[in-house]
């Protein structure tokens, strides 16, 4: 890593003793990896769009340089959606967190594995809603023996799982107290030709005791070398493997490009929208 | 009403889906465009189902363009349905003729097809109405072997009746066009149709000794003219205004624009998306209008309503995208195969907190176009939501547009966008506070320049703020872009006869074809009124609009919502009292009931006048308003 290539990152960007993290807080070692990731991909800070979620994570895109974008909860995917669409030659990186993504944004989430846009989704997954003091998330209760269900307590939605069979082309896992590990992901990531999803476990060190670093340490086993990322059913089981020994796997679990077909920049200055020629709509209604 | 005016009152009627009303209507609005007239069907009569209701297409047929689509008084209706169970006690296929008959004038008349039997016309009989059945299915399945030109059959007759393309010339070209690939028997069968239902009529002419008094000529064409619906002629303006992006989902009146723009906007460069939800459509847009390409969404009101959230999105990150609401009759899912001017009060107040917006609403197929591409300059200029009002009949219905009018080609300008060189001159700020309000933008991908944009308030640069000065100087900052607006752009209302001293009739959106023939009438009774229409209707131009309520007499406000949404509007900007007459019955705003309504909204201070709900209501089992999208 070349120091001068991570300063880089650090202009434009909110000063290093203003960042509004709890010290410790799993994101930052999301910080860290992005940052790595991104001299090592030779990314441009303007060529970048960091679209943040609603939350703590969301946030982070205000911790780096490059441009970057915040709307509602829920819709960072659909407005990356639409920044892609419009000019494929930007790197679009999505960064959200459990509630944002797979609570009030589970319907973008479904689509975009779905439709499949070249550009990069990083959950920062802890299990509880930071910002407004701990409530649980839909991820949350990774690792817990529950007995007994109820509508207010239901069992947790899986990311890797939902996101397989979303029909996600990329789906991968890491853990962010693993910096070096979750850069790698994130490089692979935007190497996808496609929709590149990273679930990756952030832990909440203020209101989730359970799921500590000590806990993921404890849980967490790379992915073996054996495993072919390109084979679904191979995918399938590696996951029902991990949990039947309650160990998550980091690592690129599912890798598998569709064929997609050519995009291009949309049409945006003057010289590209001048002498318009409708006569061809006109003639349709004659 | 005679021969010599050219003028005819067309009502064609069915079952939906199964009777091709809408074919019947869309052969007659071409022809009559072709043949130098000018069409308006403007009202549409469907209901929210894919079959089986009763569908009927009113279309005013003139030599020169009339003013509005009229009162729903006709000359001639054509009944295309039949009994499918001739033997049920209730003949609901028989609709057109128990729905409408008593909307023929005295002295019209009634051509239906009678394969199921003849139906009783006795009391339309008994006002004069010359009854033509024509047996269209039974010459269509029995003598052309072809169920489906039997609406040729109908045409055929149809002309006959008006004496209009006697040799199908016409008819024989569209066919030519439409069936030609078919081969030349199609177009032929067709023809033989035409010429069957001819046939048919001159039987009935001689039988019952009937003379017909109405006519309808060719004129020589003096320009080219399309035959187009509001729809789609806001889609030629939008790709002229250089919108290359276009997000929909699924709704009624809406669709037609996605299906417009999934055509079209490839062949110009661009995308559409159809969303998998309201939200997902509008938040695309946002993006691809971040990333420069300029954006539009439509919908209608319960699309609307779910994408108010990203409203506040657009106006707090100075995003632009431009908003077609197509309007339909709510609340909920109301009714969605009817009109309504319902939803003004949702974009100009939907979301929390205050942002800058500007409302426009254009009220002719000609302004879906012209307006359009006003709307794509002021999305472009002032970084904000810019909503686009339109209505169901205005967005479907269709009309005879000279193409001239879309010769005038605007050159299109990007404001504020700054490029690589000027972005690199100076430390570049998102929000950058402006005397203007309005702030440059620069595109992801500008080497030289990043931005941080955000919802989260936030400062110049774009990070988060909670500081009690930023805060006020962002938000004044773009409120401020109103007050630019207001000076350099909002245009004043249309004002129509002499305000001072008299009664106002005021308007806005797409009932003003309906207001001036309704202002004619009360002229004609002696009654003088003036009409002033908003089409710039929000923010709205205090400065221009005072001035001219300064001194009128009464206000009266028509518009087509329960409460007189605008008219609050106006009450609450100018502090004047109004008088409304309001309808809300799922019709149109017919001239008549207008000018009727107004008159006695004269009679008394603070008067409301609601069209259409003193009629007594027939409740009946409602098989034909099933819901839907």
């Amino acid at each position: 890593m070349k120091p001068k290539g991570i300063k880089l990152w650090e202009e434009n960007a909110v000063p290093k003793h203003r960042i509004q993290w709890c010290p410790g807080c799993g994101d930052f070692g999301v910080l860290a990896a992005l940052k790595q990731a991104l001299v090592e991909l030779e990314i441009m800070p303007h060529e970048l769009v960091l679209v943040g979620g609603i939350g703590c994570s969301g946030n982070i895109r205000n911790y780096l340089n490059g441009n970057a974008f915040h709307g509602t909860h829920g819709g960072p995917l659909a407005y990356a959606l639409g920044m892609k669409m419009a000019n494929p030659d930007l790197k679009v990186i999505c960064l959200a967190g459990d509630g944002d993504t797979f609570a009030i944004g589970v319907e973008n989430f479904v689509h975009t594995c779905r439709r499949d846009p070249d550009m990069v989704l990083l959950v920062m997954n802890n299990g509880v809603y930071g910002l407004t003091k701990g409530q649980d998330s839909p991820t949350a209760g990774l690792g817990q023996t529950v007995e007994v269900w109820s509508e207010e307590h239901p069992p947790m939605v899986d990311p890797v799982l939902l996101a397989l069979a979303s029909e996600a082309t990329f789906v991968a896992q890491s853990f962010s107290g693993d910096v070096k590990h979750t850069a790698r992901m994130i490089v692979e990531a935007f190497q996808h030709p496609g929709f590149a999803f990273i679930n990756d476990f952030s832990p909440c060190v203020t209101y989730n005791k359970f799921n500590t670093y000590e806990w993921f340490r404890e849980h967490v086993e790379y992915v073996p070398e054996d495993h072919d990322p390109s084979d679904k059913d191979a995918a399938w089981r590696l996951v029902r493997d991990f949990a039947r020994r309650g160990k998550l796997p980091l690592g690129v679990i599912y890798r598998n490009p569709r064929p997609r077909t050519e995009a291009r920049r949309l049409p945006v200055w003057e010289e590209e929208l001048r002498d318009v020629d409708v006569e061809p709509i006109l003639a349709t209604f004659r | 009403m005679s021969g010599q005016m050219n003028r005819v009152k067309i009502l064609v009627g069915g079952v939906q889906l199964r009777d091709g009303v809408s074919t019947v209507t869309e052969i007659l609005g071409r022809i009559f465009t072709r043949a130098g007239l000018f069409a308006v069907a403007m009202e549409r009569g469907y209901a929210s189902t894919i079959y089986g209701a009763h569908q009927y297409d009113p279309m005013l047929v003139a030599e020169e363009p009339p003013l509005s689509y009229g009162d729903p008084v006709y000359d001639i209706l054509v009944a295309l349905d039949y009994d499918s169970n001739p033997d049920a006690p209730e003949q609901p296929n028989r609709d057109t003729v128990l729905r409408h008959g008593a909307h023929l004038r005295d002295g019209g008349i009634l051509l239906y097809d009678s394969s199921t039997g003849e139906i009783p016309t006795e009391s339309l009989q008994a006002r004069g109405v010359r009854i033509f059945p024509v047996p269209a299915r039974k010459i269509a399945l029995t003598e052309l072997k072809r169920e489906i030109v039997k609406n040729i059959v109908m045409t055929g007759a149809l002309f006959r009746l008006l004496g209009f393309d006697g040799d199908f010339a016409y008819l024989r070209q569209l066919i030519e066009e439409r069936f030609g690939r078919k081969g030349r028997e199609v177009v032929e069968l067709n023809l033989r149709a035409a010429q069957r239902g001819g046939e048919a009529v001159e039987r009935v002419l001689a039988d019952r000794n009937y003379t017909l008094d109405v006519r309808l000529e060719p004129r020589p064409r003096r320009h080219r003219a399309v035959y187009i619906s509001g729809n789609d002629c806001l889609g030629i303006g939008a790709i002229q205004g250089g919108v290359r992006f276009y997000a929909g989902y699924p709704i009624t009146p809406a669709s037609g624009i996605l299906e417009f723009m999934e055509r079209w906007l490839p062949r110009y460069g661009g995308r559409t998306l159809q969303g998998q939800n309201e939200r997902e459509s509008i938040r695309a847009a946002i993006g691809a209008s971040l990333a420069g390409v300029r954006a539009m969404v439509g919908s209608s009101g319960p699309g609307i309503s779910l994408k108010v959230e990203e409203f506040g999105v657009i106006g707090a990150t100075e995003t632009p995208v431009i908003i077609v609401d197509a309007q339909r009759a709510g609340p909920s899912t109301g009714m969605p195969t009817r009109p309504e001017q319902g939803d003004l009060n949702l974009v100009i107040g939907g979301t929390h907190g205050d942002i800058p917006r500007i409302v426009l609403a254009p009220s002719t197929v000609e302004e879906c176009y012209t307006l359009m591409l006003e709307a794509t300059e002021l999305a472009d200029k002032y970084q904000c939501p810019v909503f686009f009002l339109t209505d169901l009949n205005l967005s479907e219905g269709r009309k005879t547009v000279p193409e001239d009018l879309f010769a005038r080609r605007p050159s299109i300008r990007r404001h504020g966008v700054l490029r690589e060189q000027e972005a690199r001159e100076r430390p570049y700020r998102r929000y950058a506070v402006t005397p203007s309000g309005i702030s440059p933008r620069v595109l992801p991908g500008t080497p030289g320049a990043v931005f941080k944009s955000s919802g989260v308030e936030h400062d110049e640069f774009g990070f988060v703020t909670i500081d009690p000065r930023k805060r006020a100087a962002q938000m004044d900052k773009r409120m401020r872009k109103l007050e630019t607006y207001l000076r350099e752009e909002a245009k004043p209302p249309y004002v129509f006869g002499e305000i001072r001293g008299n009664p106002v009739m005021v308007g806005w959106g797409h009932t003003r074809p309906v207001l001036q023939e309704a202002r004619e009438i009360l002229l004609r009774r002696g009654i003088t009124v003036a009409l002033v229409h908003f089409t710039y209707v929000y923010p709205l131009p205090k400065h221009l609009v005072e001035p001219l309520f300064a001194d009128a007499g009464p206000v009266v406000v028509v518009e087509q919502n329960y409460s007189g949404q605008f008219a609050d509007l106006l009450q609450r900007e100018l502090l004047i009292r109004t008088r409304r007459v309001l309808k809300y019955n799922g019709l149109p705003l017919y001239p008549t009931e207008v000018a009727d309504g107004v008159q006695r909204a004269l009679q008394q201070e603070g008067a409301v006048v609601r069209i259409g709900s003193e009629v007594p209501v027939k409740v009946e089992v409602g098989w034909d308003e099933a819901e839907g999208n």
